[in-house]
């Protein structure tokens, strides 16, 4: 019976073998290239797709998220698309939608190694309601870090928050 | 049989997590009316216990959980969300709820180490 120590080392060397044979970046992007399913399909676990990455021995971040750069594209995010908007229900809809793509494309051009992001952004109308935000993490706090922006206009406010989480 | 076992270990499971966070806001606020000195008690408290009960499940994952109390007023909210991720191996899970007097939103973000 294969266990999964096995298969994943088998599944690293045979990666390596693949890789200096055709001489691609094979690992990368295991399911776009044609012949690394046939070739690890007797073993292959349907549910898991997912790249193999080797061991890398670091013990923490070779760079830190950055904080202060992350928080500068939110505000200026924010502030481009929502100057002078007025809360409407559809617009709204889309803006939050464009402004979460948005703000994580512009931090993944940041190009930072090994961290996942979530982008979370809430735009709402200003009608004299009472409202609470708030969010708690279970993370590494030496490695994973969050930045958040609030913006507000006379009909609307918007609340942007990104995590940045370390990928061990 | 192994990987598959090994796979439900390390899987991010939405209706486990749905179902925690569910029970995190009933325990929390229950039949309460929306008071604002309160309400940061209760995002603290349903936060917490969902954070509690998901580092319960032994799993090799981070947890982020967002929760938001609004009053019910006539007053719209648009909330949205996007990652940058693995989609194997993370997930994520949003639930709604409400009361006669509040809307709570609750978003819990899993992501494997």
């Amino acid at each position: 019976m294969l266990n999964y120590d096995t298969y994943k080392r088998f599944k690293i060397s045979l990666d390596f073998l693949l890789k200096f044979k055709y001489g691609s970046g094979l690992r990368n992007s295991p399911v776009s290239t044609g012949f690394s399913l046939d070739e690890q399909g007797n073993i292959e676990d349907p549910t898991n797709t997912a790249a193999v990455m080797e061991n890398t021995y670091q013990l923490g971040p070779s760079k830190q998220f950055p904080v202060s750069a992350v928080s500068d594209i939110l505000k200026e995010e924010t502030n481009n698309n929502l100057q002078e908007v007025k809360y409407e229900a559809q617009r709204c809809r889309e803006l939050t939608l464009t402004l979460c793509e948005g703000i994580r494309n512009r931090v993944k051009e940041l190009l930072i190694p090994r961290y996942k992001t979530v982008v979370l952004v809430h735009i709402g109308q200003l009608n004299g309601q009472g409202m609470q935000i708030s969010s708690r993490c279970l993370w590494d706090p030496s490695s994973d870090t969050f930045t958040s922006y609030s913006f507000k206009n006379s009909s609307l406010f918007c609340s942007a928050t990104v995590f940045g989480v370390y990928f061990e | 049989m192994d990987d598959y076992q090994m796979e439900e270990k390390t899987a991010f499971i939405v209706e486990e997590v749905s179902k925690i966070m569910k029970d995190s806001v009933e325990t929390a606020i229950g039949e309460n009316s929306y008071k604002h000195s309160r309400v940061n008690q209760w995002t603290t408290s349903v936060v917490e216990q969902c954070l509690i009960q998901l580092s319960k499940l032994g799993k090799p994952f981070k947890y982020i959980v967002n929760c938001i109390i609004m009053q019910k007023n006539g007053a719209g909210l648009q909330t949205a969300s996007t990652c940058f991720w693995d989609n194997n191996t993370d997930g994520s899970c949003t639930v709604r709820w409400e009361n006669e007097s509040m809307y709570v939103i609750v978003s819990v973000f899993g992501l494997a180490i």
